[in-house]
């Protein structure tokens, strides 16, 4: 008794109870729970046997279910030696055991990870045992010991099917404790094992061996990355400062960090290092040497370097082997190139799949908020800011629930004008500035042009790039001010507003910069490379100048403003969008350089080297944890793709544009001579002709072939509409089961609602009759051979029954939809007759209470009959569509309550015989589930996808009511 | 603390690694917080049982609002005193770390949520949540009304099947539209 504690568990103090719920868990644990998750290990004390504890824990669990039996077996002798309380206990007895029983057994937390062993082989069991669970909440209690049994066994076999490595990942995927994966994966390594040693040992034991090799190597790897993990310490205090959203700014740093270290390895590799070995003294004029301000400018003593195009050679360099420096420099920044495209589009479609596809469209659901709690927080400010400011957003979500106003219509074009405005302004701004940028550029021209190259003229190059920063600095500042004065409705779309038109300026100003550099330049000078390289040397340095500047305008001063002079302004927040963008802006110049300046990467490293340290500096010192949760996920997924498509893409086709069409000018690098410099790939085609023939057949056949692009394109867009129709139709399905869901949904609400109405009208009945109970149950055995007939003949007219009623109903399967009324009244009918039956029987029972206790389940049956009949006649004028579903779960009611009014007929005809109707109502209930099934499966065999869920849930239904009365009655049996 | 590192012998060592998201260095380092704990005599043994209050003090778990209901989830001791093993521990810091999956995190995201370990969120576990996340002081928690209205607007949004309680189907079904949760759902050692 004490293990069983359902008062305990019905109180609700018991429940809040913090300190009761150890012990409560305690009790309740070993019903349910697999024996070895049992560990009985005391604090501080030794470690026990795992073998041991689980012949301990199986062995606890079998007594403990061994004493829940006999407490099931007895409640009647209880009641009947406390019949004041006798008719509560039984009635929460019952309600435990079968309304609830939820509370007990499907959700359990100790039955929970056996019946919810995931990962998706094991999806399927669970799919079993939940329903299993549900649908027989009340049958023998022994059966989740050994259920679990059972599919730890189920699980092992499966697991060990799989690949070693398959293994590994589902083992380590399983909601289960340490202690039990433990243990499950050395049964599986058993299993194995003994399987093995059936075969041949020598190679199978090799194997075995290079596997685990291979394993462990993997695991070195793995972790010897993560001891190069760069940043671990400040990463984690960032992120338990400032949160996650401020994380991603710092790591998207970091993997932009990565992208330039592998593209200067490539380059210095496959470039430099070749150039370098063959001739290590680059070839400077005499006059030039080093004067410092190269390092602002790039120009001067840099140009004669290998720093840029220029200082690369066409020769093919001739040592141990031949090195055909054209085409060495043309493959590493053409691979190089689609590398970086190929590592975008994965992580671009990798978050895609992660952060949006399945992402809700509300923004401020109070899930999302909950969801999106950082646990990685450790700082104690943060965590109570943090709370405060959630608790900000859930009012305003509430607020925004009940609060949402229609605007009128004046106030709606008033809005509208204001965006416009807005836009037509940020757009001009963007337009001027890039024309503004263009006559610049001639201006600085023409100002190089006439006079002789001096120091002077050296500096006044960085006029450009000093505009441009400036720019993409003060511009940006500008942008947000408008962003405030606009009225966004939603802050996510202000924020994407925001972003866009700072993407847009950045794209205007790079784009005229490469026009530029494209048509202008390379009609000026005789080595034209090398120049837009020192220009984009230039920027990329100016532009590192004016972040550190940027971190300082931006973060330090306005935190000295907020703190000191104007409180009003608080400290700032770091703006994770505007910085995300500076990075990618500068990443851009970079892969716009590669082609012209092939070690820009190196300084790209530095950059960023430095500005990872002065933004941790800058955010520590300066600014505040963000007020907001912004949705870190997601705004990752748009900088990616940002990265990606306007900037990735815009720096390929220049690169790919300078390669294909422009003339490599005819003094200097690397492909002079040339008329383009994708030639170079024809010319060593051509030298291969002869030699490797299968190349050059390639070559002409796909490479420069038209027609084998367009095949491919039109496969691919073959491919992608025949994905594109899965996807529609995933998405019916998906509303389809959703719909689904929300019937069983409603189904379950109103069978609980029925049993519970059951249950009342149960505990109604003075506690009086059921001190018959215990005589009866002992009278039953005398008579069990005349209830056997008895049954038999209810048997057989009751298929009889079955059969003439599963016509009538195939008929009205089988033509048009018979008006549902008749199906309905009939059933009212019934209803009704049953009624006028239980009332008669209630009388009788008044009369002689002694000798009809079983008639109450009569009355029980009779009202729960006449409720469904009401019910579902009330289900019949709510939807009229589904008649034929309708019509037939309609006539399984009929059919239950015929069978039922049967079973009372019975009853009220021979009263002597009290123990018969008990059995043969219980042989009936059979029955009734019998068909009930039966019928769901003929509805799931025809038509499937005619949303049968309905008669197939009210079947379900009637299955649970009989399981109920069945169980009713075996307890009045007793 | 190289001599700490060495008392995790090899085959342990790989047991934990294959049974875990964990490498093995965070496996180490996990290690050596563990034993760090541990009051002298037991330095480095694997097998002992730290109270509850002992772990909490780690600074990882100290300010977070469900600590004490982490604890009581990861802890295998009967009965449940939130006390935990290394091996616990490693489960922990497994089911919070970066490789883990989604089904993991959602799976015991909802039992710490499930204060009552009944399997399943009623409003009573739902209220302690949004409590435990908003701060417990009087001038700042929800009131009465709004506590319910929110606490409505939840079960509208995830309870599918209209039963009154969230399972967890039903919270896994919400984790996966708010893509937020995997990257917050994080503790780093």
């Amino acid at each position: 008794m004490t293990s069983y504690n359902n008062g305990g568990v019905f109180n609700p103090a018991y429940h809040d109870s913090e300190t009761l719920e150890v012990d409560k868990r305690s009790s309740r644990k070993p019903h349910h729970s697999n024996p070895y998750a049992n560990e009985d290990l005391a604090l501080w004390g030794e470690r026990a046997d795992l073998r041991n504890d689980a012949e301990h824990g199986s062995h606890r669990g079998g007594w403990q279910e061994e004493s829940r039996r006999v407490e099931e077996s007895i409640p009647m002798g209880f009641i009947t030696t406390n019949s004041t309380s006798a008719s509560w206990q039984h009635n929460v007895y019952q309600s435990s055991l079968q309304i609830d029983g939820d509370s007990h057994y499907d959700p359990s937390p100790a039955a929970r990870p056996i019946s919810s062993m995931s990962g998706n082989m094991t999806m399927r069991w669970r799919g079993i045992a939940m329903r299993r669970m549900s649908m027989f909440p009340n049958s023998d209690p022994a059966f989740t010991e050994e259920e679990a049994e059972d599919e730890e066994q189920n699980l092992v076999k499966e697991l060990v099917a799989l690949s070693t490595r398959e293994q590994v990942r589902q083992i380590r995927g399983l909601p289960m404790s340490f202690e039990r994966k433990k243990h499950i994966r050395r049964q599986v390594m058993a299993f194995k094992s003994s399987k093995h040693s059936q075969h041949f040992t020598g190679f199978t034991d090799c194997s075995k061996n290079i596997s685990l090799s291979f394993r462990r190597c993997g695991y070195g790897i793995k972790s010897a990355r993560q001891t190069l993990e760069l940043w671990h310490g400040i990463m984690k205090e960032i992120g338990g400062k400032f949160g996650s959203s401020v994380l991603t700014y710092f790591m998207f740093l970091k993997w932009l960090l990565m992208f330039n270290i592998f593209s200067f390895l490539v380059n210095f590799g496959f470039i430099t290092i070749p150039l370098l070995v063959h001739d290590l003294s680059p070839n400077i004029p005499s006059n030039v040497s080093f004067r410092g301000l190269e390092l602002l400018t790039g120009a001067g003593y840099f140009n004669y370097t290998v720093m840029y195009y220029g200082g690369y050679s066409n020769e093919t360099l001739r040592g141990l082997v031949d090195y055909n420096m054209q085409l060495a420099y043309f493959f590493t920044i053409a691979i190089y190139m689609v590398l970086c495209g190929i590592v975008l589009i994965f992580s671009m479609a990798n978050s895609f799949k992660k952060n949006y596809a399945l992402a809700d469209s509300a923004s401020n659901s109070a899930w999302q908020l909950l969801c999106s709690w950082d646990f990685s927080i450790t700082n104690d400010k943060t965590v109570r800011q943090r709370k405060s400011n959630l608790r900000v957003q859930l009012k305003e979500s509430l607020s925004e629930k009940s609060l949402k106003k229609r605007l009128t219509l004046s106030e709606k074009l008033q809005q509208y004008g204001i965006h416009l405005g807005c836009w037509v302004l940020s757009t001009s701004l963007a337009v001027g500035c890039g024309a503004s940028i263009f006559y610049l550029c001639q201006y600085e021209q023409e100002a190089m042009d006439s006079g002789p190259w001096s120091l002077l003229n050296e500096a006044e190059t960085l006029l450009v790039p000093f505009v441009v920063s400036l720019m993409n600095m003060v511009i940006p500042l500008f942008f947000s001010l408008l962003n405030k004065f606009e009225l966004y409705s939603n802050q996510r779309r202000q924020i994407y507003a925001l972003l866009l038109r700072n993407v847009l300026l950045r794209m205007v100003i790079l784009g005229v910069l490469c026009y530029y550099w494209m048509n202008v330049v390379p009609g000026r000078f005789l080595c034209w490379e090398p120049m837009v390289g020192q220009a984009l040397y230039r920027l990329v340095i100016i532009d590192f100048l004016f972040l550190m500047l940027g971190s300082f305008f931006g973060e330090f001063l306005s935190n000295v403003i907020g703190t000191q002079l104007l409180p009003r302004f608080g400290v700032p927040e770091f703006d994770v969008a505007r910085n995300v963008l500076d990075l990618i802006y500068a990443q851009t110049l970079a892969w716009i350089g590669i082609y012209f300046s092939p070690l820009l990467p190196a300084i790209q490293i530095l950059k960023f080297f430095i500005l990872f340290y002065l933004k941790k500096v800058s955010l520590t010192q300066n600014c505040q944890p963000p007020r907001r949760s912004s949705r870190a996920a997601q705004m990752q997924t748009i900088f990616i793709f940002l990265l990606f498509f306007p900037f990735f893409v815009g720096a390929l086709s220049m690169v790919a544009y300078t390669a294909w069409s422009l003339t490599p000018s005819e003094q200097c690098g690397p492909f002079h001579g040339l008329n383009n410099t994708f030639s170079v790939v024809e010319i060593w085609i051509a030298g291969l002709e002869g030699s490797s023939d299968w190349v050059v057949w390639i070559y002409e056949n796909i490479i420069r072939s038209e027609l084998f692009y367009f095949l491919l394109t039109l496969i691919i867009i073959v491919i992608i509409y025949v994905f594109w129709q899965l996807i529609q139709g995933r998405k019916e399905l998906i509303g389809l089961l959703r719909q689904q869901i929300i019937n069983e949904g409603k189904d379950k609400s109103f069978l609980l609602d029925k049993l519970q109405y059951l249950q009342k009208s149960y505990s109604e009945i003075p506690a009086g009759p059921i001190k018959q109970k215990g005589p009866s149950s002992r009278r039953s055995d005398g008579h069990s051979s005349g209830s056997q007939s008895n049954s038999n003949a209810m048997v057989q007219v009751l298929l009889a029954r079955q059969q003439l009623e599963e016509e009538e109903q195939r008929r009205s399967l089988g033509g048009v939809s018979v008006p549902s009324d008749i199906s309905a009244s009939s059933a009212m009918t019934q209803a009704l007759l049953a009624r006028q039956r239980a009332e008669r029987q209630n009388e009788d029972f008044y009369q002689m209470p002694e000798e009809h206790p079983s008639s109450l389940n009569a009355l029980d049956q009779a009202m729960a009959a006449r409720q469904r009949a009401l019910d579902d006649e009330r289900d019949e004028y709510w939807s009229t569509t589904d008649f034929n579903e309708r019509n037939s779960s309609a006539s399984a009611v009929t059919q239950a309550m015929q069978a039922r009014l049967r079973a009372e007929e019975d009853r009220g005809d021979d009263p002597a015989d009290l123990p018969s109707p008990t059995s043969s109502v219980m042989i009936q209930v059979m029955q009734a589930r019998q068909r009930a099934e039966e019928e769901e499966r003929m509805q799931w065999a025809p038509d499937p996808l005619q949303n049968p869920a309905p008669s197939g849930s009210s079947a379900l239904i009637q299955a649970m009511l009989a399981r109920q009365q069945a169980q009713n009655e075996y307890d009045d049996g007793y | 603390m190289g001599s700490t590192s060495s008392q995790l012998d090899k085959d342990a060592l790989s047991e934990y690694q294959e049974l875990t998201f964990l490498t093995k260095q965070e496996i180490i380092l996990a290690h050596e917080r563990f034993s760090a704990m541990l009051p002298q005599e037991y330095k480095g043994a694997t097998n002992i049982r730290l109270p509850m209050e002992k772990i909490l003090e780690m600074p990882e778990l100290k300010s977070n609002p469900f600590n004490k209901r982490i604890c009581h989830v990861f802890s295998t001791s009967q009965p449940n005193d939130g006390s935990l093993t290394f091996e616990d521990f490693l489960d922990l810091l497994s089911a919070f770390s970066e490789a883990a999956t989604m089904e993991i995190k959602s799976h015991y995201a909802f039992r710490i949520f499930d204060s009552d370990n009944d399997g399943t969120l009623g409003r009573e576990d739902l209220e302690k949540m949004v409590t435990l996340l908003t701060g417990d002081s009087k001038d700042t928690s929800l009131n009465g009304e709004e506590m319910g209205q929110l606490i409505n607007n939840i079960l509208e949004e995830s309870d599918i099947d209209k039963d009154g309680t969230v399972n967890l189907s039903e919270f896994q079904h919400v984790i996966s539209r708010s893509p937020d949760f995997v990257s917050s759902f994080k503790i780093v050692l």
